[in-house]
């Protein structure tokens, strides 16, 4: 094909990485300055009906099929595209809505692209839906010795360790006991701080839980929610997890990120 | 009420690589499991961090904190490839 010898992607060498779109009146000044997941390629938009994909030129030699599987499999290499993923989509959530694509979305060129999204005309009806909002994530973290040592309290006994046998398998049946409360506990706690977010957002998500090895924390999640907010209501929202922070106070932390591109209401289906 | 922090590199990885719209691409690209990608990272911002933290001879220190986490996730690693049938040594090359 050689409509378009000169449209960005259509080079010898190059493709076109695609980071989500947005409607068409988006300013492409809010892209200026931004680096995109290639040094190289200026981050454009690209339009067609009712849609703008926010592009950036890729070369082959790092992004087509073989040579990408191999670099997905290098954190240092995964890590900074990732990052200049979010990066390029939250200057788009600066000037307004944007639709997130999923990382690794690549056309061989620039009708390709005008291609997909006048099939895809449904995409507007989600931008449309998801115009005015961001996405706040929402972690609790439970401390479990210090909620130990409380439920021990409650039945008298100190987290200490018992000298006399017997003691000692009593201890350890007080134990599992304490150990299936604070489970409980915890998910009860969880779930309710849940509804209420969710109650002062538009939707809301509970996500796996991540395992402190991997998040790289060592406090034990018991939340891992996203939250779709009105941009206006954002105090709304922020309210609601003030007021969660004190009536959970002595159990609970918890940890507010974004705005966030919406990324977890992407997919969402209309009723 | 503290402000929102910084985005950890988890939650940018559990947003990027996990959520947001999936639409075909030309190029088809197949993803590592969400987790054993996540667990390779972390292994790259464990060690950054405790080579910034420690000096970068951190690995010599404590054995617990350093060698001992990383050969606890590098475990967890290899177990994951087994799981998904990926031979390290020889990353997925298209036979031609």
């Amino acid at each position: 094909m050689n409509e378009a010898p000169t449209s960005r992607g259509d080079e010898i060498g190059t493709a076109l990485y695609v980071y989500g779109v947005v409607p068409p009146s988006t300013s492409a000044d809010l892209f200026a300055g931004v680096e995109g997941i290639d040094s190289h390629g200026l981050v454009q938009l690209v339009a067609a009906g009712e849609l703008a994909a926010i592009t950036s030129s890729v070369p082959l030699d790092e992004f087509d099929e073989a040579p990408l599987e191999r670099n997905v499999r290098d954190p240092a290499w995964l890590e900074e595209k990732v990052r200049a993923h979010d990066r390029v989509l939250e200057a788009a959530l600066s000037g307004g809505t944007v639709l997130p694509f999923r990382f690794g979305t690549i056309y061989r060129g620039e009708e390709h692209v005008r291609k997909v999204l006048s099939a895809r005309s449904d995409l507007a009806k989600t931008l449309a839906r998801l115009n005015g909002t961001v996405e706040f994530g929402v972690k609790a973290f439970l401390d479990r010795a210090a909620m130990r040592v409380r439920l021990l309290a409650e039945q008298g006994l100190q987290d200490d360790s018992p000298s006399t046998g017997r003691a000692y398998m009593q201890r350890r049946q007080v134990d599992r006991q304490v150990e299936e409360e604070v489970r409980n506990l915890a998910a009860d706690w969880a779930h309710e701080s849940h509804l209420c977010l969710a109650a002062a957002a538009l939707d809301g998500r509970m996500n796996q839980l991540p395992q402190p090895e991997l998040s790289g924390d060592d406090r034990e999640a018991v939340l891992n929610g996203a939250y779709l907010v009105r941009t206006e209501e954002t105090e709304v929202f922020r309210r609601a997890l003030a007021e969660l922070e004190d009536s959970y106070a002595d159990d609970l932390a918890f940890q507010l990120t974004g705005p966030w591109p919406p990324y977890n209401f992407a997919e969402y289906q209309e009723q | 009420m503290a402000g929102p922090q910084p985005a950890s590199l988890a939650d940018v990885l559990e947003r990027v690589l996990d959520k947001g719209i999936v639409i075909a691409g030309d190029i088809q690209i197949n993803l590592l499991d969400i987790e054993l990608l996540t667990i390779r990272l972390r292994l790259l911002v464990a060690s950054a961090d405790k080579a910034r933290e420690m000096g970068i001879d951190w690995w010599e220190g404590d054995p617990f904190l350093g060698r001992g986490t990383k050969t606890a996730l590098e475990d967890r690693i290899k177990r994951l490839e087994s799981r998904a049938g990926i031979d390290e040594e020889s990353p997925a090359e298209e036979e031609s």
